[in-house]
């Protein structure tokens, strides 16, 4: 399963994208994600399975436009 | 007593778990670029490299003591080593490593842990925040692999627990008999260790097919512990390993 890492180096920054990892599990994801990027001193990493990522997508709109 | 207050047991403690890390270094290090995708590959780098740094503060302290840094570091025999012996041999196949390290490193870590002495405040301490990964790591390795190949996972257990029981000590080793617990060095007993170990993996694999093997009082034999190596039997790591732990083959690129 793919798991999308999130980072930031201090309070209050915006989340970064630094990369993936694949895990079995969440916990795996924790450790793989803290061992692969472990390259800063992070103020917070954290991991989200792919599968909860929601899409952004436009959608068919009446008259065959698109949003 | 040794001279800034270790008692004569403490020296041989430390070493077993100083030279177990050593080993797990080496274990990690055989694996790590062999296992099945590349985070666990990083995962076990990243250990061997925490192993080995630990080993460095340990021997700092063992130096301390009165042993020898050149016999730790590049003179001794292979049963000379006070390693686990679960840690002898290299492991076959991937179930059977992680089983090997998982109960190895969280025994060393319950040795370490139980250590109550000034000169382990702080070093503890941080080596938790590296163990915490590694124990992480295997435990979550585990329940995917129990759900996988349960066979393996319990083949292995029945393996290494015999020789897991005989690092962390006999059961004699109680609240009112650990030697270590009657100088103040640890304040947690070897039998009380022993049940930690046990109680995790069986909490670990509830629910699952992996039976984790009972914990028998009898194991190791008190009478034939040998409580420098914290083992039964006279077994060691092969000649050749000690030779990449010592460098012997690169000997003369070293840095005087």
């Amino acid at each position: 399963m793919k798991y999308h890492v999130f980072t930031r180096v201090s309070a209050g920054d915006d989340l970064m994208h630094v990369g993936t990892v694949q895990a079995d599990s969440d916990r795996l994801a924790r450790i793989y994600a803290h061992r692969t990027y472990d390259e800063e001193d992070w103020d917070f990493i954290g991991v989200v399975h792919e599968e909860n990522l929601i899409e952004v997508e436009g959608q068919p709109i009446a008259g065959g436009r698109t949003a | 007593m040794s001279d800034d207050g270790w008692p004569e047991p403490a020296v041989d403690y430390v070493q077993a778990i100083a030279d177990t890390k050593i080993l797990l270094g080496q274990r990690y290090g055989e694996w790590m670029l062999k296992g099945p995708n590349l985070e666990d590959d990083i995962s076990g780098a990243s250990n061997a490299q925490d192993e080995i740094g630990q080993v460095r503060q340990l021997f700092r302290v063992l130096t301390r003591q009165g042993v020898d840094d050149e016999w730790l570091e590049s003179e001794r025999a292979p049963d000379e080593y006070a390693n686990a012996a679960t840690l002898d041999t290299e492991a076959d196949a991937w179930p059977t490593f992680i089983v090997q390290v998982a109960l190895t490193d969280r025994a060393a870590w319950l040795l370490l842990d139980a250590i109550d002495h000034d000169d382990f405040t702080g070093m503890v301490q941080k080596m938790g925040e590296d163990e915490y990964f590694h124990l992480e790591h295997h435990d979550g390795r585990l329940e995917t692999l129990a759900e996988d190949q349960p066979e393996a996972v319990e083949a292995a257990l029945e393996d290494y627990f015999p020789d897991i029981l005989a690092f962390v000590g006999p059961a004699t080793h109680d609240a009112e008999s650990d030697p270590l617990v009657d100088a103040g060095f640890t304040d947690r007993p070897a039998a009380e260790i022993r049940r930690a170990l046990a109680e995790h993996y069986a909490d670990l694999f509830a629910g699952t097919e992996v039976s984790v093997p009972p914990l028998d009082d009898g194991v190791p034999d008190p009478d034939a512990w040998d409580e420098t190596r914290r083992r039964v039997g006279d077994g060691h790591v092969d000649a050749d390993v000690v030779d990449q732990l010592q460098g012997v083959s690169n000997r003369e690129y070293v840095i005087a």
